[in-house]
């Protein structure tokens, strides 16, 4: 697994989904590490400069937390700041729940932690099953590489400036159809139905999420129509109702790349109030 | 040449060579998918004995290749080559082309809710190449 290390203070982990990577976070690391933090930032296995395994049975959802626990603990990570985004909302979250005597605080931000479906929008046909159904997904995820061609680009505000500035680094990592692999195996963790793979482990995420006691902060796209504010961030403040927020920044679902240095300064606020309360 | 993909016997393969196309490791994500292989290529009778063959707009013939897994229904993975003249490279707006219409013909097969439609709109959305081909609506 490739990582940025950054920084000396109480770790900040950045996680990012699909189909990004650690570059997603640009602008949000420069602030964090000058504010006094350690900022982790791993590339998950199978994106980014992390390892690419090119057989869908090599990725679960539970592997993949596991992956994050496994960081955490050989980097003796204490007092984190765990920071999800997209798929590093499940992974993250798990990871975070299974290990809370090393968790600070969490930030959540377009993401989900709950079974069945998610959105409306992971129902339908067109275009979201179409796109990683059997043979569909290889052909137009992998040999076309369509999220991170056009589907990254659809999912900004500032498209223009998002093709010109990041559109390249996220194409680059992921040169040929068999290093795009898990951008069509995400989709098909999603559950659907209580008989989906991933369905026990999103209904034991969203009981212990409920739970859960740690300080939090959701942020939230603005303009995010697929992972819409009204609903998923309002649901996470129901299941986590001492958490700060819902605040809106400009952006879509990839709300990093129209707001970085929005969020990270929410971020460093949030954390430099927990310090000033002792927490 | 014709925008059909239809099921065609096993063609002659000397001289020829088997060009890697496509891989699908979970057909059954979508179990009505998995179902159309097996009913369009009689797989529950014949099972893993032969591979499946379908001629395509190019009139290239392609090779389904059905894959078995330990503790899933059959098939669980399927394998796309395209056969072509053992030496000659191979075309890959021609294969791209072809896939499209194979895909189309699969999501025909399958059938309600899913639709050609759909998936011309889904390649419409992501601006593959193949959905600006004249042959199709």
């Amino acid at each position: 697994m490739h990582y940025v290390d950054e920084g000396s203070g109480d770790p900040v982990v950045l996680l990012h989904g699909n189909p990004t990577w650690g570059f997603l976070y640009r602008e949000v690391i420069p602030p964090l590490v000058q504010a006094g933090y350690r900022v982790i930032v791993p590339d998950m296995i199978g994106f980014g400069l992390s390892e690419k395994p090119t057989r869908e049975h090599a990725h679960t959802l539970d592997g993949h937390s596991a992956n994050l626990v496994s960081l955490v603990r050989q980097l003796d990570l204490d007092r984190v700041t765990l920071v999800c985004h997209d798929w590093g909302g499940p992974t993250g979250l798990s990871c975070a729940l299974s290990n809370l005597d090393r968790m600070r605080a969490l930030v959540i931000m377009s993401t989900w932690a709950w079974p069945t479906p998610p959105a409306e929008f992971h129902t339908r046909i067109f275009p979201w099953r179409t796109m990683h159904a059997p043979l569909v997904g290889p052909y137009l995820l992998g040999n076309h590489s369509a999220l991170a061609g056009r589907g990254i680009y659809l999912s900004v505000v500032e498209r223009e400036k998002f093709r010109q500035r990041a559109q390249a680094a996220y194409e680059a990592v992921l040169p040929d159809p068999a290093s795009r692999l898990l951008t069509w195996a995400w989709p098909r963790w999603i559950p659907l139905d209580d008989q989906a793979r991933a369905y026990e482990r999103f209904v034991w995420l969203e009981q212990e999420l409920s739970r859960c006691k740690l300080p939090s902060i959701i942020i939230w796209g603005r303009e995010d129509e697929v992972f819409d504010a009204q609903t998923f961030a309002a649901r996470f403040k129901r299941m986590l109702p001492h958490a700060e927020g819902p605040h809106l920044v400009t952006g879509r679902h990839f709300l990093q790349e129209d707001s970085g240095p929005e969020i990270a300064a929410l971020v460093v606020d949030f954390l430099r109030r927990l310090s000033g309360r002792g927490e | 040449m014709s925008a059909s993909v239809a099921v065609v016997d096993a063609p002659n393969l000397a001289g020829k060579r088997r060009a890697f196309a496509l891989a699908e490791d979970r057909v059954g994500h979508y179990p009505e998918f998995r179902d159309f292989f097996e009913r369009t290529f009689d797989l529950k009778r014949v099972g893993l004995a032969r591979p499946g063959y379908v001629a395509a707009p190019s009139g290239r013939t392609y090779e389904l290749v059905f894959l078995g897994r330990s503790g899933e229904p059959f098939p669980s993975g399927i394998e796309i080559y395209a056969i072509v003249d053992a030496l000659e490279p191979l075309d890959d707006a021609v294969l791209d082309r072809d896939l499209w219409a194979i895909l189309r013909w699969m999501i025909a097969g399958v059938g309600a809710p899913w639709t050609v439609e759909d998936l011309d709109a889904t390649g419409r959305l992501y601006r593959i190449p193949a959905t600006q081909s004249p042959l199709l609506p």
